[in-house]
């Protein structure tokens, strides 16, 4: 055994000292082979990072949301129909929600405007732990409002201190700023103004009667489906949404995205596949006389497959590391810039947020075996070729 | 989900070993009809050369295949976060029909490729090559496995419906699917403990009293204690130690514990089982082949170092499988 060993490092020495001797024909693979390793495994990571995050905003979302359909499409649904679910045993709280997008016409951006029941959301008092600057949420009064950092950005620029919007009739109400949102919570806050839910129906012109979506807070998380089935065999005609069906949709459409660009970068690793091929093709006579000096001086053929796989792992050893630890960089400390917009969209005011991909070893296989396997196949048949060059052909050339 | 990074690894390593092996096979064919050891013709020449050409391609597409089940299962793993009720590999393999039939398949697989491989060791130990048709033989009815093992892989990828929010919630709220508590539900825990320790405290015996005396039913009965012991053990694992490794009495599952909240133990455990039963498992298959001309030395090379490998991972297996198990035993807790 030990024996094996010894003949195994001295083969990996000479490997080692072979790929050394044709280094510009190394080096041109090695820059090629990371660079592909370096695009498969930077989605890889802004995939997992962004999938990551989305759970970790998702735990603080209701458990349940219900939504009224009409001709399959959301509209307002009566408050009174938290009365019809009051009698399913299980659910903590039923909030009223008001919410919607206004399109600020100055700017040509989005706001996202959510009006909450004071007083009665379970996760409220959370929110002040959220809240930059300007103290508590006041959660009672009217015409105050708590915002995302770039819409106080916006109103900087304008030079107001009231945040002043219009009503659909185009009639302006003004609203005070009592609380910015901190730039760790720029996921979701970036672009949100937070007021009294009556605020915002009179901005949006609903009813008193109405609100966007009711949301259903449940105290024991494993009976969530099957209150949500009741939820929805006792409203006939609303969309019953969980938390982990949210997450799920997240998961599927990262994952299909990813995959959309795996698919993509198939083409670049499938060139890079014929390149490899190509170039350990191209046997040159000199290493045609070191094969076959070598079997003169006793090497078998498998002794030189086993250099030739040697020389292969190291390659694609080396190409792995260096382009997992690029891609990991270009994701932590150049927030994927190259990617994000493909995984995640684009906006006139889009947050600010930072990727961290955690350390997972499943995805590093998954890169490896999307990148470094192909490569390994394409270069089996040539390292053959190479290994079975005759003993004779040396003194041929001379 | 074929539109997966991970179901594109899948099919990228079924289609690689595939196409090795097809090569392989093409070499197989050539070999089985024009093989003449007695000729110094030309082509005879240039089929001895091919050889070593099948046997690099079948180490390499048997590395692929190890790592493509590797693969496979954290590829269940991940495709549990978006099947409705799955919560790890067990929920989406079971997700539709074809899941655990590719899972087998693909567990077979890995250990026919590595007996060809013993195979093709012993063969080269002599400079005969007796076994050059018996093994391209084999290589041959390899490939209905490995096109039967890409097939399922295909139709479980394409049968896996994720569930879509904006879907009715008939579907969204459809049944979880099971988990691996009634693997061995028939058998008590003392009784599953009792046959766990007691195999492998027989098979080291028998191990041991081969090293010393090599006799053949004893190695048939190692052999054969080898098969059973794997797959006693694969469902002691799920139904006895995996809920030890959790800390959680109703968690039982073969496949969590390849995650990295429990360390990647299960890599070590599986590796460890599988490692030690092929070497188990060959020991008796190589057998038959003591009485080919100029293999004498060779099989008995080889079994001898397979018993001790196979000795060397059973012991491995034993200690980390029951390393949670014990340690909550000493501190003090109820078995």
């Amino acid at each position: 055994m030990n024996s094996r060993l010894t003949q195994h490092l001295n083969i990996l020495d000479y490997a080692l000292s072979s790929l050394w001797r044709r280094r510009a024909k190394n080096l041109s693979i090695l820059i090629v082979f990371s660079w592909v390793i370096f695009l498969v495994a930077s989605f890889q990571l802004v995939t997992q990072a962004l999938t990551e995050t989305a759970t970790s905003v998702l735990r603080s979302t209701p458990e349940i949301t219900v939504q009224k359909m009409s001709a399959g499409r959301q509209i307002e649904i009566p408050i009174d129909f938290s009365r019809k679910l009051a009698a399913i045993f299980g659910i903590q709280e039923i909030v009223p929600r008001v919410w919607g997008y206004y399109f600020d016409e100055v700017t040509g951006a989005n706001y996202t405007v959510m009006g909450i029941a004071p007083g009665r959301m379970p996760l409220l008092d959370r929110l002040n732990l959220s809240l930059e600057e300007g103290g508590r949420y006041d959660q009672g009064s009217r015409g105050k409002v708590v915002i995302g950092r770039s819409i106080r950005r916006i109103m900087e620029e304008k030079g107001s201190t009231l945040l002043s919007l219009f009503r659909p009739d185009l009639s302006q109400t003004s609203f005070e700023v009592t609380g910015v949102f901190k730039p760790e919570v720029d996921i979701l806050t970036n672009d949100l103004i937070v007021m009294n839910i009556d605020d915002a129906r009179d901005l949006f012109a609903i009813p008193s009667s109405m609100a966007t979506d009711l949301c259903v807070y449940v105290a024991n998380p494993s009976e969530v489906a099957t209150i949500a089935r009741k939820i929805s065999e006792a409203l006939p005609g609303t969309r019953v949404l969980t938390r982990s069906q949210i997450n799920r949709t997240y998961q599927v459409v990262f994952g299909w995205r990813s995959g959309f660009a795996s698919v993509c970068l198939l083409t670049a690793l499938t060139a890079f596949v014929i390149l490899a091929w190509d170039k350990a093709s191209g046997l040159s006579p000199e290493e045609k006389r070191e094969i076959s000096i070598l079997k003169i001086l006793g090497w078998e053929t498998a002794d030189v497959l086993a250099v030739r796989f040697w020389e292969g792992i190291l390659v694609s050893g080396i190409a792995f590391i260096v382009g997992c630890t690029l891609a990991y960089a270009h994701v932590v400390f150049f927030n994927a810039s190259l990617f994000k917009p493909v995984l995640i969209g684009w906006s006139v005011i889009y947050p600010e947020f930072r990727l961290v991909p955690s350390f997972r070893l499943d995805q590093f296989l998954l890169v490896f075996s999307l990148s470094v396997l192909p490569y390994l196949a394409a270069t089996v048949i040539p390292a053959w070729r190479s290994a079975s060059v005759p003993a004779d052909s040396a003194l041929s050339g001379m | 989900m074929l539109l997966s990074s991970w179901s594109i690894a899948l099919l990228l390593c079924g289609l690689i070993v595939l196409f090795l092996m097809g090569l392989a096979a093409r070499s197989a064919i050539r070999v089985l009809l024009y093989w003449d050891p007695a000729s110094d013709s030309n082509r005879q020449i240039r089929l001895e050369n091919e050889i070593w050409l099948t046997s690099t391609l079948v180490e390499y597409a048997l590395g692929i295949q190890i790592i493509s089940l590797i693969v496979f299962v954290l590829a269940a793993d991940f495709f549990s976060q978006s099947i409705a009720g799955a919560m790890c590999a067990t929920g989406s393999l079971l997700a539709d029909s074809y899941g655990v039939p590719a899972l087998v398949v693909k567990i077979v697989g890995v250990f026919f490729y590595g007996f060809w491989i013993v195979l093709h060791q012993l063969d080269i130990h002599s400079e005969k090559y007796p076994l050059v048709r018996k093994k391209y033989l084999y290589l041959l009815l390899l490939i209905p496995l490995l096109i039967l093992d890409l097939t399922l892989e295909i139709l479980y990828i394409t049968g896996l419906k994720p569930d879509i929010i904006t879907s009715c919630c008939a579907v969204v709220f459809g049944d979880t699917t099971g988990g691996g508590t009634n693997l061995i539900g028939g058998f008590s825990h003392g009784l599953s403990m009792g046959l766990f320790y007691g195999t492998a405290g027989g098979l080291l015996c028998i191990g041991l009293f081969l090293l010393k005396r090599w006799q053949r039913w004893a190695c048939v009965l190692f052999s054969s204690g080898w098969l059973w012991f794997f797959l006693l053990s694969l469902t002691v694992v799920t139904s006895e130690f995996s809920s030890y490794i959790y800390a959680m009495p109703f968690h039982k599952c073969p496949f969590c514990i390849l995650k990295p909240e429990y360390h990647y133990i299960g890599f070590v455990l599986y590796f460890a089982l599988f490692l030690g039963a092929f070497f188990g498992m060959s020991g008796a298959l190589v057998e038959p082949l003591r009485s080919v001309d100029d293999l004498e030395s060779g099989v008995t090379g080889y079994q001898a170092s397979a018993v001790k490998s196979s000795l060397f991972f059973l012991t491995v297996f034993v200690l980390v499988s029951s390393y949670h198990y014990w340690r909550y035993i000493l501190i003090g807790g109820e078995g």
